[in-house]
């Protein structure tokens, strides 16, 4: 026993030893090269910033430290809007008039909203009793003539796209004290949802900080899917260039500036029951035959969305539309469709949902809380009827039940306890998520809907979409994107590809609105599987792009260029598992001026869609210009330009260049910013000082060990 | 027996308490270490002017790199206010201006780490912030302040400012302090190029 005992002491003694001197020696390393880093980076800092400064001299134009007068507004800004409705289409003029008030000459640029759809294609200078029309070029050319005015001392304007709905103008050499009126007119049209018709002014950008990982091409994507003019959280997501999109803003102590005059011609076509302006008050006057004239009835500041709703007398609005113009000897047809609504009778479309969620180490934090907040809310959302499973991922994936199972309480209860017990690790293997999900057992009775909750970090993006192109068969995919800085490029694609939509939800606080409006739409799919073709005789496919699902309430609407001796046009869908088809008649149609507008508009961006499907930057650029050019449209490669060939400003005097700056959106804050939540101290110094203790301690009974061996 | 029992607590301490060093130190060595992918990171966003994550799986990335010449510092700031991205260094409040937008803009870091600095700080101290389209703003420190977290609301504001705000006391030793250091400073207009400019126009 006492050998035992012998043994065990100085088999516990030797490693003893070494442990010790090996532990000892680790941490002085460790804290050498500590010390060691912070002195190396310290030195490279130094030396960097020399290089950083010096660099900075000899930039060209770089001045910086000097941008401050970029942010003092030296002009002033009216503007007198337009609008034009006439049955679904809207023709609008908007007259910006900037004002200089200073003692200099200025340039003023102005960064502003239109609708998502705006087709731009007028641009009008007009200085005193002078008119200026503007031409469209290529971007690049376009900025060129500008510049190239503004140096001359010309007096000039340049309107460019920045994201299909945000606009910059800048009017160049403004006289001290002139007034120079620029005139920009588009062509839009009007929504209709649920009988309800629509129309919508924007006014202002809301200034917001954006996340997001790069996305160049897709801002277009983003529109189809999800984009509307309170969808900011999206549209930040894809910003490259916020810098330009995000105008200086007055905040509340100075007061609300940039007073809008609005006018509206209404001509619905048909007797109206109700018409509203949402968020303005307006007057209504009765115009010559049916038509309704409207103005603000008092003094407004450009700070929020005007939007005019219109409803008809008689419930069943005509559920199909056609337009028609004939340019350059096309036929340029808009066709507008509403399916014939669900009633009672109709059985309600049974569903499958199948919920994946990303559970990778790249979730982890705020993101992972979001995500098993919204997925809670839409488990809660399922009714008996639906069946549903929820799928799981991180290095590998796992699926709650073996197969979609129907979604009664015990279930719900069991699915909601299985997401909340679920914590963020490991790799992201969306494949094997992926594979479980589009298992190809499709149930044909249902319709199948993938709701797919990630950040989506994935380097292996192209293989994805192909496993999604070719898995997909006849469910959808809608990808929500969670956390401050989802790879939104990927799940806009993906939800393109799986024929879903994309959803981003920036904030926890986001989750409830953005998930409840995402599941009351998956509720009610109404026409699926949407095909166009022409039907006399020969069928010819005449709209290459697969058309989204139509959801209740929600119109198709198309923009076609018709082969001249077409005369019907058929329509077919899947609603409520039955072909649905409608034949249209398309021989005899008065020509309406704009819908050829509306079409290269509609072309553009379906050619910046397959831009950010993968098609060739260059082709498309090409593609985007032909249709863009010959319509007088702008967009992302072409911009309006206009000069004035007087030369104005004299070399002599300078130009000063002023960025107007926009409201604060209505219903926002100037707010104080909370700064207390940070937790601004580590527990570093502390665990260093205990565990100091710790082994001081160690080492004294280690001695004392020793010494009662001895 | 009692040997044994020594024995067996002096291995525990000695491994509970080089695993407390251990941890320590590499809360600063990470610290470290990710200052330098990061200006890797920002290098690229100034040349590409996009976003770039330092590493893959990041859930942030840099937003401008923040230098003090006197004291040596050069950081990159990273956007988030939470745990995950002070780890790496300071942190810029999203609710906040952007550094370089002309607005107020706050920062935030670690006291014992990132802003460390902040106590060495003085009024009429330069601190230069670069944007990420690689505009170099240069700011004045005005004054120093203590303040307690939950009552700390800054004011949005129309012209350039920059707030940083650290744990108080610096030499606290426990994490959870509810008071916090704040530096303010404001913009400053450089003499020689308050009047007339050349731009480079950016269209």
């Amino acid at each position: 026993m006492a050998e035992g005992k012998n043994k065990k002491g100085s088999g516990v003694r030797d490693p003893g030893n070494i442990l010790f001197i090996l532990y000892v020696g680790l941490l002085m390393v460790m804290l050498v090269l500590t010390v060691l880093q912070d002195g190396n980076a310290a030195q490279e800092s130094q030396e960097r910033s020399e290089l950083l400064l010096s660099e900075v001299r000899q930039g060209e134009l770089l001045f910086t430290g000097s941008e401050r007068e970029r942010y003092i507004p030296a002009s002033h800004l009216s503007q007198d809007v337009e609008l034009f409705v006439s049955g679904m289409v809207v023709r609008a003029k908007v007259r910006q008039r900037f004002q200089n008030d200073t003692a200099a000459w200025q340039e003023a640029i102005y960064v502003f909203p239109l609708p998502d759809g705006a087709a731009v294609d007028q641009l009008r200078l007009r200085i005193g009793e002078r008119l200026i029309v503007g031409e469209i070029k290529e971007k690049k050319e376009a900025k060129k003539i500008y510049e190239r005015a503004r140096k001359e001392g010309k007096k000039a304007s340049l309107l460019s796209q920045e994201r299909p709905n945000i606009f910059t103008i800048a009017v160049a050499n403004i006289a001290p004290g002139e007034e120079i009126e620029v005139e920009i007119e588009y062509q839009d049209v009007v929504q209709l949802d649920n009988n309800v018709f629509s129309l919508r002014f924007p006014m202002v950008v809301g200034p917001r900080y954006i996340p997001g990982t790069p996305l160049t091409d897709t801002l277009e994507k983003g529109a189809v899917t999800h984009f509307s003019g309170t969808g900011w959280a999206l549209d930040t997501d894809l910003v490259k260039d916020a810098s330009r999109i995000t105008p200086p803003v007055f905040w509340a102590a100075s007061g609300k500036k940039n007073p809008v005059q609005l006018r509206v011609e209404l001509a619905p076509g048909f007797p109206l029951a109700r018409l509203e302006s949402l968020y303005h008050g307006v007057v209504v006057k009765d115009g010559v035959k049916g038509t309704k004239e409207l103005s603000f009835s008092g003094e407004v500041m450009a700070d929020r969305d005007f939007v005019l709703e219109w409803r008809a007398e008689k419930l069943q609005t005509p559920h199909a539309a056609l337009f028609a113009e004939n340019r350059d000897d096309k036929n340029y047809l808009l066709l507008m469709l509403s399916p014939p609504q669900l009633d009672v009778n109709d059985a309600v479309v049974a569903r499958e949902l199948i919920f994946v969620l990303d559970t990778s180490g790249s979730m982890a934090g705020p993101s992972i809380v979001q995500a098993q907040k919204a997925l809670t809310l839409a488990i809660a959302r399922l009714t008996d009827r639906d069946r549903f499973n929820v799928i799981e991922f991180n290095s590998n994936a796992s699926q709650l039940f073996r197969a979609a199972v129907a979604a009664d309480s015990g279930h719900r209860l069991q699915a909601t306890r299985f997401v909340s017990s679920l914590t963020a690790n490991g790799g992201t293997e969306i494949a094997s998520a992926l594979n479980l999900a589009l298992d190809g057992r499709a149930d044909h009775a249902r319709i199948r809907q993938i709701v797919f909750l990630t950040d989506g970090c994935v380097g292996n993006e192209e293989q994805l979409l192909k496993q999604i192109g070719t898995g997909l068969g006849s469910s959808r995919l809608f990808t929500v994107g969670i956390g401050s800085a989802p790879n939104g490029y990927f799940m806009t694609r993906a939800a393109t590809m799986g024929r879903g939509s994309f959803t981003y939800i920036g904030k926890a606080a986001e989750v409830q609105e953005k998930m409840s409006s995402l599941f009351a739409k998956l509720e009610h799919p109404a026409v699926t599987d949407i095909h166009l073709t022409s039907s006399d005789g020969k069928v010819s496919r005449l709209y290459a792009e697969p058309v989204a699902d139509l959801y209740q309430g929600e119109p198709l609407l198309v923009s076609l260029l018709l082969p001249e001796d077409h005369t019907m046009l058929a329509v077919r869908g899947m609603r409520g598992g039955r072909v649905w088809e409608e034949k249209l008649d398309i021989g005899s149609l008065a020509n309406r001026p704009g819908i050829a507008t509306l079409w290269a508009r509609k072309q553009i961006r379906l050619l910046m869609d397959s831009l950010a499907l993968g098609g060739d930057k260059e082709t498309i650029r090409q593609q985007v210009l032909d249709v863009a050019i010959p319509h007088h449209l702008v967009s992302r490669y072409s911009s309006l330009v206009a000069v004035e060939q007087k030369v104005s400003r004299q070399q002599e005097n300078p130009l000063q260049r002023s960025v107007m700056k926009t409201n604060l959106p209505q219903g926002w804050q100037a707010n104080k910013i909370f700064a207390g939540r940070a937790r601004t101290a580590t527990p570093a110094m502390l665990h260093i000082l205990m565990g100091l203790v710790l082994l001081f301690l160690s080492f004294f009974l280690l001695l004392r060990v020793r010494r009662l061996e001895q | 027996m009692r040997k044994q029992l020594l024995c067996i607590t002096a291995f525990l301490l000695l491994a509970a308490g080089s695993f407390l060093l251990a941890d320590g130190c590499w809360i600063r060595t990470k610290a470290v270490f990710a200052q330098l992918l990061l200006q890797h990171a920002w290098e690229e966003t100034l040349e590409t002017g996009e976003w770039t994550k330092a590493w893959p799986w990041a859930d942030t990335w840099p937003v401008a790199r923040l230098q003090m010449d006197r004291l040596g510092v050069d950081l990159i700031v990273l956007e988030g206010d939470h745990g995950e991205v002070l780890a790496f260094g300071p942190g810029h409040l999203p609710e906040s201006s952007l550094p370089g937008s002309g607005g107020h803009c706050i920062l935030a870091g670690h006291r014992d780490s990132s802003f460390r600095f902040l106590q060495d700080l003085q009024p009429g101290d330069l601190l230069s912030l670069q944007g990420a389209d690689g505009r170099v703003h240069c700011f004045e420190m005005q004054s120093s302040q203590v303040s307690t977290a939950e009552t700390l609301y800054l004011q949005q504001q129309d012209s350039a400012a920059l707030t940083l705000i650290t744990c108080y006391p610096f030499s606290a030793l426990q994490p959870g302090t509810d008071l916090r250091y704040l530096v303010s400073a404001e913009k400053l207009v450089l003499p020689e190029t308050t009047g007339l400019v050349p731009h480079k126009v950016n269209l």
